[in-house]
This record gives structure tokens, C-alpha cells and sequence, in this order.
């Protein structure tokens, strides 16, 4: 989520890592990325953020087959308390992004979102694990945390934030999505931990699975998810209760465009692919936090993700998984 | 054949949700004296942790009990005790409490593998703890060497404090116990007390909990607090001398420390004018007949809180009417305190064992023996009691200051120019030999704040502190003006200063 700074232009390094282990690839990747996750982790004070003995208890009760590797992982990454705390995306500082996302079925089913926040703030990292014999291939958030991803038992998945400012008693997002991975293998089963697990802040959760199934789920602190039929996601839910954000961010507009394009037979997904590359899905709001960073394309039925950028593109597979690493610029 | 209702499981999950509330019944060979006692520490296998801000309460017992840890979160000795742990990484937080302090550095993860890297059956002990700290404690396995909270709150209960005493008729400042809802009622219910009242609610420290009323207007201006509180106690307001011991209570009875004298309100070290900023013992502290009314009284009440099933230290406070001699109970605490390295240090203790070895015998479920009454008439015998005292040094003024230097905890030397020179690390002061030596121990350190009631340190030395007037003495003055003399600050803006408070510990930490 966070590191230091690049020195001029805004660019991010994006990289394909394949984790052989629990942390061996992760650990150096951490301490990269340390001292602006300390910093983010640390910005409301110490105090703010729950100790490790409550953050572990509440991830032992709602994840709890997550735990084996989160006790690994802290190991590996130093074992420090700071570290272990923020490792468990426990009720973490609030922090807004901005994305879309879309389902199609024509063809393979495919889900398709442009991730939209600051260069500076992105890890860039793409990264295959084969944590408790799941294999997944996913954009992360925090190290462990996934941003969008598909797993082994061919489900999809991706988040967008959803325009409210309500912030709970819950855990980051990322976090509930490498659970779902890692322990779900239908869009049901999702929408099961969805409605279970609390997530402390409003998210718009796409799943897609290889029957074609998917749902987008409004999850939000202060009420129950609202679990919906629509194979598109912006940044509100309902009518919203942050106009200004909206706005903005042009989210409704957004949602209508996707709707209509998704809803058209003759739309194939390689031209919905290409749509996230121009607006308006595609944001240069670098400055104001949701500039679009990467594009993603998960086909769950072939365990595929296309990353695309203006100018260059990433094929690989959970089963073909290939390491590589581009240079992209923003801005300007 | 009947099918068993409760399985072994079952049974084990349920007992694991509530704390223990009794003393572990005795196990293992017997102990005979205190020669077996002694040993029994000095081969401890399972690992004990005393969890507190500092380890200023039980300096010491480390030497006596093997396997013994401090866990704190202020380093008094810069990583040079052996045997303390600090957390490395806890970023600067307001604590409210020193129950909030124990829970955060239970909840801390380099604590918890620490305790755990000990491996063992631990157990731990606190200065306070509460429902939370029994909580973290069963989630780690560690064993709390204390009654339980609801037992604690039960004796630490000022009324409930004078229903015990009365059982174990053990005597108390003339009182009555009832309700007032206006000040009618309380002179009704207090006519016998006389005019002069001194009204006390169940909880609270003293100073904001009791009440001082001898006319309406002072009822009037507490009316609502009082009002509200429901059951209070209601005494007769005496002229008096305070004084504390600490007590052990124990299977084969109560075990009692010397009587020592209080030192409250002394401008040169405390700014807060009913302040606790220290103690004295001293065979001649006290007349042999309010020495004997006091002991007398600890052992009663301690006996009465043997039979309620409590075990373990507890101090107690008397109070001596300066007008007719006469020796009262006053507050009871069920717990240790800021006066246990007193009694735990001293020679007696040296040459038997501290006290607080016989609290953990109890709750370590020992099987043993000893003779209590000849113990305690060893720690009666004013031969046996050698003069210690020890100053508690707040900070006195009322600016914000940032600390650039603070003296080290350790042995120190007052000069004749009235200058004091370190001389060397130490971890408590059993050691030291002479009036101008003495054990310093260092709370507020470099990168501190200076404020107004900020716990500065706490020197202990051979000797008194007090003049026989009560008094500070002037070797009192010279030591606290002599380690004062190493603390230097630097000043800070005013908003700086303000974000400062905010970060301090609220009350300083309860040393008592």
C-alpha cells in the first residue's frame, strides 16, 4: 500500500512475484515497503489502532484458517508487535481509493476493473501463493491483502470503494478478499463470509465465479450487506450518502456507462477490456488520489489475469505463472 | 447404568472461563521451616512475571526467587537489570490506569513471546488488575497470583472494609454506616459522631471520594455526589497520625510487617497537600503499645479475612487519635504497594524471607509448614527492625518542561557540599551501608516531560527522613535537593506543552 516516494515522476514499478513459500519472496518486499506502512499504520497514534492481542483473538474468531499463515508471515517479516498488528488489517487507518468494475458473460466469463488511487500509495505487486494448498494469483494490498485476484477453485474477485464515509469496527477489505480465496471456491460461499465477517469500511465487492455465477455485495460497518444481482460496481452505494465524493468522481456516470455497455449483446470482452483505457472509466485524477493504475481482467474458469496498462500488457495464469516487472508512468 | 451429564471437557472449557477463586490447595513434598522455603524459591522452575509500569513494588525479589521476571514499560535501569524486560517498539500512548498499562503490555507482542519463550506453567503478579487483565491472562495461560477482582473489590470497599473489622473486632475511627439524603438525615443518623464528619463513598482514592462536612454549606456543596453514592460511612473526624504495614495471609496464620510511619504532603516532594511521598521504618516509630494495638489488629483481621477465603498480602493502614491515643483501622488494601520494597528489603526479611515469598507460597499451592507466631515475634522484636526510608520525588512545579537529564537509578553518594555523585548500578537497596549513601530509583528519564506531579524518582536510604516533630529532616532536604540538582529540562511553546499533557500519563502512575 505504501512506500517511499519515487524521486520524480509519478510511476510505479509493478512486479509479478510467485511466493514459493509463506514469506521468501515477501519478507525483502516488506521491509521495502515498511516505513510507509508504519507510518500510514502509525497516523491516528498508537493508541487508535488495536493491540496485537485483540487484533489476533478477532482475526482467530472470523478467519481463523487464515491464522497458520498470518503467524508465519509476521515471523518472516520481523515478528515485531507494530508489524503483527498491521499484518492483521484489523480495524486499520481508514483510507480511500476509488475503482470500477464490470462482469461480462459473453463468451468466458470475465471480470474486468480499473483500480484508480495514488501512484505513490500502489505496491504494484501481482503475486501467486500456495498458502494451504490454494493456489492465487492476486493484485496486493498490505503484502498478504488482495485487491482483485482469482484463486485455484475458479472464483474471481474485486473491490471498489463505496463512497461513504463510515468507518467500524471491522477489518480491511483486502484482508476478507485473500480469506475468500483462499477458503471459497463459489460465488455463494463468498457472499457467505461477506455477510459474516465485519469490514470496517463501505466496499463494493464484485465476485465472479467459472459457472458464471456473480453478485456484487454493498458491505458497509454500519448495516448488513446488501447483496445484488449487478454485474457492475462503482464508488456509491444507493443513492449515497457522500454527494460530493460521487461527483467528483464522476461514480454514477461510471456505474451507467458499464451498465449499458455490459447489457449490449454485441459488446465482446475484449472491447469492454479497451473501454477501461479511455474514459470515462479511465481517470487521470492522479493529484486527488484516483487516478486509474493498473487494469485487470480475471477469467476464473481458466484461472487468467490480463494486466493492462496504456501502453503495455501482462498475460499469465495461475498454472503458467510468469515473473516479470514494468516500469509504468502516471501523470504528467 | 446413570450417563454422565458433564464430560471431563466440558467440565475443563467451563473452569477455564472463570478465573481461579481460591488459593491452588496445597501439592507436592512438605516444606519444613524456612530454610526449605528458601530453597523451594531458589530452584523455581516455573516462571513468574511481575507485569507493572516499573518494578519499584518488589525491587529485589529477584535474588530470592529463580525464574523471576520484571515486565515493565518504563526501563528505571537503561537494559541494565538482569532480569527486567521492556518492550522495544511501544510507541508513546496515554495510559489512564495502571490496569491499562498491565492489559497493554499483556497485549503487546514482544511480551507475549517473551512469556512465552519461559516456557513453564507461568504465573504473574500485579500491582492492580482488573476483569480485562484476567482475561488476557487466561487467553495466555498464565496463572494470576492474586484473588480474583470480585475478592479485591469485596476488602477494598471502604464500608466493607468496617463490616469485616467489626467481625474481627478489630477497632475503627468511631463511624455508622447508613444513607443520607439530605443533611438533616446525616446529622440524624451521626448524632453520637459529634460535629465534625467525615464522610466517605465505597470507591474512589481517598482524596476525591471523601468528604470533610462539619456545616451545611459544606453538605450543600457535595450534596449531589453524596446523595447519589447510597451506602456511606459516616465518621467521627479525629485529629491523627497515619501509619501502614503490610501482612501476609496464610494457611497457618497472619504474618505481619513492622509498622511504618507515612510521610504525606511535604512541599519539597509532592505538589498535592494529603500527598502519600513516603515511609519510614524504624524500631522506635512507634510506642511498643500502638505497636502491639496495630499488630494485634492485623492479625484479627487478617485471621477474619482468612476465614472469607482470601489469601495472600494485604496492607493495612491505622490511624492513631492524636487526642486519645487510641489505635484505628483505616483503609485496607488487598494488594501490594508503594511501601513493599520497604518491608521486603529489610533485615529481618533478609534473614528469614520477604514477605512477599509467602504470598506466592499460597497461591502456588506449596504444601508447608511454619511456626507464624514465632515469625512474627522475630519481626516484632524492635532488634530486629533496621532503619530504612524512602522519599517518593514528584515533580513540584507547575510548568511543562521537555527532560534533557535525569539522574540514573542506582547507588548514589551525598557529599558534604551538599552535591550527590553516582557511584555505581545497582538494582535495590539492600546494600547500602550509610546515611549519605543511598538506592536511587529513576522514573522520569531523558525525553520525558516535567509536570506538575510527574513521579521523578524514588530515593531510599538508611535512616530517618523525619524529625520526631514529623517533619522533613534536613538530610532529607539535602538528598532531594542533590538528586533534583541532576535533573535538567528544556523549555517548550505552549502548544508544544499542551500536545505534551496529552501524550502524559493522566495522574502519574499510582506508586501506592
Amino acid at each position: 500500500m505504501h512506500r517511499p516516494p519515487p524521486p520524480s515522476i509519478s510511476s510505479v514499478t509493478f512486479r509479478a512475484v510467485r511466493e514459493c513459500g509463506v514469506a521468501r519472496q515477501l519478507a525483502p518486499l516488506f521491509a521495502e515497503f515498511w516505513q510507509g506502512y508504519r507510518a500510514w499504520f502509525l497516523r491516528q497514534g498508537d493508541q487508535a489502532r488495536p493491540t496485537y492481542a485483540e487484533s489476533r483473538r478477532i482475526l482467530r474468531h472470523h478467519m481463523p484458517e487464515l491464522l497458520p499463515i498470518y503467524d508465519e508471515l509476521v515471523e518472516a517479516v520481523g515478528g515485531g508487535d507494530v508489524q503483527a498488528r498491521m499484518l492483521s488489517l484489523y480495524r486499520p487507518t481508514p483510507y480511500l481509493s476509488g475503482c470500477s468494475q464490470a462482469v461480462l458473460l459473453h463468451g468466458e466469463p470475465v471480470l474486468v476493473r480499473n483500480y484508480d488511487y495514488r501512484p505513490e500509495l500502489c505496491e504494484g505487486l501481482l503475486l501467486h501463493t500456495h498458502w494451504a494448498g490454494r493456489r492465487v494469483m492476486a493484485m496486493s494490498d498490505c503484502l498478504w491483502g488482495v485487491l482483485d485476484g482469482v484463486n485455484d477453485a475458479g472464483l474471481a474477485v474485486a473491490l471498489s470503494f463505496g463512497g461513504r464515509p463510515v468507518v467500524g469496527d471491522g477489518f480491511g477489505v483486502p484482508l476478507v478478499l485473500r480469506y475468500i480465496l483462499q477458503t471459497c471456491a463459489s460465488v455463494a460461499a463468498a457472499v457467505k463470509v461477506l455477510c459474516r465477517v465485519p469490514i470496517h469500511m463501505a466496499y463494493n465487492i464484485t465476485l465472479l465465479d467459472a459457472r458464471g455465477e456473480y453478485r456484487t455485495v454493498q458491505v458497509a460497518p454500519d448495516r448488513p450487506p446488501t447483496i445484488t444481482k449487478s454485474p457492475v460496481a462503482t464508488n456509491h452505494q444507493g443513492t449515497g450518502d457522500w454527494p460530493r465524493y460521487a461527483l467528483v468522481t464522476s461514480s454514477e456516470e461510471r456505474e451507467q456507462y458499464l451498465l449499458q455497455c455490459v447489457a449490449d449483446p454485441a459488446e465482446s470482452a475484449e472491447q469492454l477490456e479497451h473501454r477501461f483505457l479511455e474514459p470515462p472509466l479511465y481517470s487521470h485524477n492522479y493529484h486527488r488520489g484516483w487516478g486509474t493504475l493498473y487494469t485487470a481482467a480475471y477469467r476464473p474458469g481458466v484461472g487468467s489475469v490480463r494486466l493492462r496498462w496504456p501502453t503495455q500488457q501482462w498475460d499469465t495464469s495461475l498454472g503458467e505463472f510468469q515473473e516479470q516487472s514494468s516500469r509504468v508512468e502516471f501523470g504528467g | 447404568m446413570k450417563k454422565k451429564t458433564v464430560t471431563k471437557k466440558h467440565a475443563a472449557r467451563r473452569s477455564r472461563k472463570q478465573p481461579r477463586t481460591k488459593a491452588r490447595s496445597p501439592r507436592g513434598p512438605k516444606l519444613h521451616g524456612l530454610s526449605d522455603i528458601r530453597r523451594f524459591f531458589h530452584r523455581n522452575t516455573d516462571p513468574i512475571f511481575f507485569i507493572s509500569a516499573t518494578n519499584f513494588n518488589l525491587l529485589g525479589i529477584d535474588e530470592w526467587v529463580r525464574n523471576f521476571w520484571y515486565i515493565n514499560y518504563i526501563d528505571c535501569f537503561d537494559g541494565q537489570h538482569p532480569n527486567v524486560f521492556i518492550p522495544r517498539e511501544a510507541p508513546h500512548r496515554p495510559f489512564t490506569s495502571i490496569e491499562d498499562i498491565n492489559n497493554y503490555l499483556l497485549s503487546h507482542k514482544e511480551v507475549i513471546d517473551f512469556i512465552k519463550s519461559k516456557g513453564g506453567k507461568p504465573k504473574a503478579v500485579f500491582l492492580m488488575f482488573d476483569e480485562e487483565t484476567e482475561r488476557l491472562c487466561r487467553e495466555l495461560g498464565i496463572e494470576i497470583c492474586f484473588p480474583t477482582a470480585a475478592m479485591r473489590t469485596e476488602v477494598d470497599d471502604k464500608i466493607s472494609t468496617n463490616r469485616i473489622a467489626q467481625r474481627a473486632d478489630v477497632p475503627c475511627v468511631p463511624y455508622v454506616l447508613a444513607k443520607a439524603e439530605s443533611y438533616q438525615d446525616l446529622r440524624r443518623v451521626s448524632k453520637r459522631l459529634g460535629n465534625d464528619l467525615v464522610v466517605q463513598t465505597a470507591f474512589g482514592d481517598s482524596g476525591h471520594t471523601t468528604f470533610f462536612i462539619s456545616k451545611e454549606r459544606d453538605w450543600k456543596k457535595y450534596e449531589e455526589e453524596i446523595v447519589n453514592a447510597g451506602e456511606l460511612k459516616i465518621m467521627k473526624r479525629i485529629r491523627c497520625r497515619g501509619s501502614a504495614l503490610e501482612a501476609c495471609v496464610t494457611k497457618h496464620g497472619t504474618i505481619v510487617g513492622p509498622l511504618m510511619t507515612e510521610l504525606v504532603g511535604f512541599k519539597e516532594l509532592t505538589p498535592y497537600r494529603g500527598g502519600w511521598c513516603g515511609n519510614e521504618v524504624f524500631a522506635g516509630a512507634f510506642d511498643k503499645r500502638i505497636r502491639e494495638s496495630a499488630r494485634q489488629s492485623a492479625v484479627k483481621f487478617g485471621n477474619e479475612l482468612r476465614r472469607m477465603g482470601y489469601r495472600g498480602y494485604v496492607e493495612l493502614d491505622f490511624l492513631t487519635d492524636l487526642d486519645n491515643g487510641k489505635v484505628y483501622l483505616g483503609e485496607v488494601n488487598p494488594r501490594i504497594t508503594g511501601a513493599s520494597s520497604m518491608t521486603n528489603l529489610a533485615a529481618f526479611a533478609h534473614a528469614d524471607a520477604p514477605l512477599f515469598l509467602f504470598h506466592l507460597l499460597e497461591w502456588m499451592g506449596v504444601n508447608y509448614e511454619l511456626d507464624v507466631d514465632a515469625l512474627n515475634s522475630r519481626w516484632a522484636d524492635p532488634e530486629n527492625i533496621d532503619t530504612w526510608s524512602q522519599l517518593v520525588i514528584k515533580f513540584t512545579d507547575d510548568h511543562v518542561q521537555h527532560v534533557t537529564a535525569a539522574p540514573r537509578s542506582g547507588i548514589w553518594e551525598l557529599n558534604r557540599d551538599g552535591t550527590a555523585t553516582y557511584v555505581r548500578m545497582q538494582t535495590h537497596r539492600r546494600t547500602v551501608q550509610y546515611e549519605n549513601r543511598a538506592f536511587f530509583l529513576r522514573i522520569t528519564a531523558p525525553g520525558d516531560y516535567f509536570y506538575e506531579g510527574a513521579d521523578l524518582g524514588i530515593l531510599v536510604s538508611p535512616g530517618r527522613f523525619m524529625t520526631s516533630n514529623h517533619r522533613l529532616n534536613q538530610r532529607a532536604k539535602k538528598w532531594i535537593s542533590a538528586i533534583r540538582a541532576h535533573y535538567a529540562g528544556a523549555d517548550i511553546n505552549p502548544a508544544a506543552a499542551a500536545q505534551a499533557m496529552e501524550q502524559v500519563e493522566v495522574g502519574g502512575f499510582k506508586l501506592s
